[in-house]
C-alpha cells in the first residue's frame, strides 16, 4: 500500500488550479490498478484496505483529509457513488467498483479476483 | 296466603321442565319444604298439600320397599334423593280440578284455568282421559299461568284429595304411559319416580354438558380474537415488551425480536415446504421455485436487521434477539459465514470438481472478508478507547477538564455510530454468502442445503430451550476439580447408550 499526497504532485504532469475534483479523482483512479480515496480516521476504510493486503495486492490510498483539496474531492465522490458515504472508494484499472458492501459483494462472487488479476493487481 | 306463596314459588320451580331451574328446585325443595312441614299444615290447614303425600316423596325409597304409604311425621329423610320436580305441591290445581270434575267451580278461577284444565294434568281423570305425550309436550309456561291462576282460588278443596293427589304425583310424571293406575299405586309411583328422576338427572347433565360446550367455544372465539388483535397491535409496533424483559429495552429492539420470532416461524413453514417439495421429488423449476421463496425469506431477515440496527445497533450488535446457544457463536451482530459453510460443506456431498473449488473458493473469499472486518471492528475499539481516555486522564475526575471530556465525548459519539456500517457490512456478507451458495450448487443440493442450514439452527434454538430448563443440580460440582474428573470419569466409563450426553 503506498500512499500519495500532494507533494508529489510536483514531479507529475502540471495541473491547473481548479480543475474539477471529479476529474482529479477519475484521474487519480486511472493511475495505478488498484485505487482506494479513504480518511484516516475512518474505521472502514481500515477495513477495506485490509481486505486487499491480506490478498496480496497492494492498493493506492489517497487520504482525502490529508489532501487540500480533499474536501472536493469528497463531495465529488459522493455524486459519484450517489450515497452520502464517501469513502471508502475502490476503483480498479481506473473503473469504479464502489462502496464497501460492493466491494465485498464482488469478493464473494468471484469477479474481484479476475479484476484484479485483470488490472494487474494479482499474478497469482 | 303465604302458604300460596311458598307453594307458588316451589310449584313454579318445579314446573319447569327445562333446565337450570332444578337447582333452585332443590333449594326450593330444602328451603321451602324443609321446616317441618307441620308448618305448612299449620299455616295453611287447607293447603293443598298433604303431608303424607310430602313425606312419601321425601322418603328414600329403600326404606319404603312395601309401597305403603307410611306417614312418618317429623322424619326429614335426607332431601339428596327427591330432586323432582313434580312435587305434590303441584296438586294446587288439582282440586279445582276436581271440582271441575264435580261440576263446581268455574268461579274459582278465569278462563285460563278453565283453557288449562283441559292439559291439566293433575287430575286424575284428566289424566286418564289424555294420553301422555300430550301431557309431557303442553306448554311448561300455560301450566305455570295455570298453576298461577290455580292459586287463586280457595284451597278448600284441597282437604279430602288425598287419593287425587297421590294420583297426580304418580301421573305428573308418568313418561310411560302409566294412566291408569289404579291397584298397586305406590309401588307403581316409586318406580315411576325413580324414572322421573333418573330422567331429570340425565336432563340436567345433558343441559350442562351443552353449556360447557357453549362456554368453551365462546372462550375458543374470544382467544382467537384476542390473538388477531394481538397481532395486529404488534405489528403496528405497539407491544412493546422487550426479550429481556426490563424497561430499558427500546421499542425498535422489540420490534425487531417479534418480527424476528415471526420470521422463524415463517422459516419453519419454508422448510417444510421444501422437505415436502423434496419427498415429492418435484420437477427442479417446482423446487427452484421454492427456493427462490425460501432465498427471499433470508433476504427479508436481513432487511429487517438494517432496519433494527439503525434503531438500536447494540441490540442486534451484541445478538439480543438470539436464544443463548446462537448468541455464542456471534460474530458482528450475527452467524460467521465461514463458520458456517464449514459445517454445511460435508452436507453438501456428493460435489462436482468445479462446485468444490466454487466453494473453497468461497470459503477463503468470506474469510478474508470476515478478516478484513474483525480488523476494522478492532480499529474502530482503538480509536473510541482513545478518545474516552482523551477526554481527560484516567486519574482526574471528569468535572477536572469538563470542555475537553465534552468535546471527546462528543468525538466518541460519532465513532460509536460506525458501528452500525459494521453490521451493516457483516449482514451483507452473510446475504451474499448465501446468494453465492445457491449459484454454485444444483437445485436439489441447494435444496438439501438450506434445509441444513434451517435445521441446525432449529438445533441450535432447542439447545437453548435445553439449557434454560436444565436441572440445577448437575452431577458436576463446579467447585471441586477432583469431583469434576471424577464425574467426567463416570460418564466415561457409562456404556455410551446409557450416556445422557448422547440423546440428542
Amino acid at each position: 500500500m503506498h500512499y500519495q499526497t500532494e507533494a508529489w504532485g510536483a514531479y507529475m504532469a502540471p495541473r491547473t488550479a481548479g480543475t474539477d475534483p471529479l476529474e482529479r479523482v477519475e484521474r487519480l483512479a486511472a493511475e495505478n490498478a488498484v485505487v482506494i480515496f479513504s480518511i484516516s480516521s475512518c474505521c472502514m476504510c481500515h477495513a477495506v484496505k485490509r481486505l486487499f493486503c491480506g490478498m496480496g495486492v497492494n492498493p493506492t490510498v489517497y487520504e482525502l483529509d490529508e489532501d487540500p483539496r480533499g474536501k472536493e474531492m469528497e463531495k465529488a465522490l459522493v455524486r459519484l457513488l450517489g450515497s452520502s458515504q464517501a469513502v471508502p472508494a475502490v476503483f480498479i484499472g481506473g473503473k469504479l467498483i464502489g462502496p464497501m458492501d460492493r466491494v465485498m459483494a464482488s469478493h464473494i462472487n468471484g469477479s474481484l479476483v479476475p479484476l484484479l488479476k485483470e488490472a494487474g493487481a494479482l499474478w497469482l | 296466603m303465604a302458604s300460596n306463596n311458598n307453594t307458588r314459588r316451589i310449584s313454579e320451580v318445579g314446573l319447569s321442565d327445562s333446565e337450570p331451574s332444578t337447582q333452585h328446585l332443590v333449594y326450593g325443595v330444602l328451603h321451602g319444604i324443609s321446616p317441618p312441614s307441620s308448618n305448612f299444615i299449620d299455616q295453611h290447614g287447607s293447603t293443598a298439600y298433604d303431608f303424607g303425600e310430602l313425606e312419601e316423596a321425601l322418603i328414600p325409597k329403600v326404606l319404603q320397599n312395601d309401597g305403603d304409604r307410611k306417614p312418618l311425621l317429623g322424619i326429614h329423610p335426607p332431601p339428596t334423593l327427591e330432586i323432582f320436580p313434580s312435587w305434590p305441591v303441584r296438586y294446587q290445581p288439582t282440586p279445582r280440578a276436581h271440582s271441575h270434575q264435580s261440576g263446581e267451580s268455574t268461579t274459582d278461577s278465569g278462563s285460563a284455568q278453565n283453557t288449562g284444565s283441559q292439559l291439566e294434568p293433575e287430575s286424575p281423570v284428566s289424566s286418564s282421559q289424555k294420553s301422555q305425550p300430550n301431557r309431557r309436550s303442553s306448554d311448561p309456561s300455560l301450566h305455570q299461568k295455570q298453576e298461577r291462576s290455580d292459586m287463586a282460588p280457595a284451597p278448600s278443596d284441597s282437604t279430602a284429595h288425598h287419593h287425587n293427589q297421590s294420583k297426580t304425583l304418580v301421573d305428573k310424571r308418568g313418561a310411560s304411559s302409566s294412566t291408569e293406575r289404579v291397584g298397586s299405586k305406590t309401588l307403581d309411583a316409586k318406580t315411576l319416580r325413580r324414572l322421573a328422576q333418573n330422567r331429570e338427572a340425565a336432563k340436567k347433565s345433558r343441559l350442562r354438558k351443552k353449556a360447557y360446550v357453549q362456554q368453551l367455544e365462546s372462550s375458543k372465539i374470544k382467544l382467537t380474537q384476542l390473538e388477531q388483535d394481538l397481532q395486529r397491535a404488534r405489528a403496528q409496533g405497539l407491544f412493546i415488551a422487550g426479550a429481556g424483559g426490563g424497561s430499558n429495552v427500546s421499542s425498535g429492539a422489540a420490534i425487531f425480536d417479534m418480527e424476528h420470532a415471526r420470521w422463524i416461524e415463517e422459516n419453519q413453514r419454508h422448510m417444510a415446504e421444501l422437505r415436502a417439495g423434496l419427498n415429492a421429488h418435484l420437477p427442479d423449476t417446482d423446487l427452484r421455485l421454492i427456493l427462490d421463496g425460501c432465498l427471499g425469506h433470508y433476504d427479508e431477515i436481513f432487511r429487517l436487521k438494517g432496519i433494527a440496527a439503525k434503531a438500536d445497533v447494540f441490540h442486534v450488535f451484541s445478538g439480543l434477539w438470539l436464544t443463548p446457544a446462537e448468541r455464542c457463536f456471534l460474530w458482528m451482530g450475527g452467524f460467521k459465514p465461514s463458520e458456517l459453510l464449514k459445517i454445511l460443506v460435508p452436507q453438501l456431498e456428493p460435489l462436482t470438481e468445479q462446485q468444490f473449488i466454487g466453494i473453497c473458493n468461497l470459503q477463503q473469499s468470506s474469510q478474508q472478508a470476515e478478516e478484513a472486518l474483525s480488523q476494522g471492528l478492532e480499529a474502530l475499539h482503538q480509536s473510541l478507547a482513545d478518545t474516552v481516555v482523551g477526554g481527560g486522564s484516567l486519574g482526574d475526575p471528569p468535572n477536572h477538564h469538563v470542555t475537553n471530556y465534552m468535546a471527546h465525548m462528543a468525538i466518541a459519539l460519532a465513532r460509536l455510530a460506525n458501528l452500525e456500517s459494521f453490521v451493516r457490512q457483516a449482514d451483507n456478507l452473510r446475504q451474499q454468502t448465501l446468494h453465492q451458495l445457491r449459484r454454485i450448487l444444483t437445485v436439489r443440493q441447494a435444496v438439501r442445503c438450506f434445509l441444513a442450514i434451517g435445521e441446525y439452527y432449529s438445533r441450535l434454538r432447542a439447545l437453548s430451550s435445553l439449557w434454560a430448563s436444565r436441572p440445577r443440580e448437575s452431577m458436576i460440582t463446579y467447585g471441586n476439580s477432583s469431583q469434576l474428573t471424577s464425574s467426567l470419569q463416570m460418564i466415561q466409563q457409562q456404556p455410551p447408550h446409557q450416556n445422557h450426553f448422547s440423546t440428542f
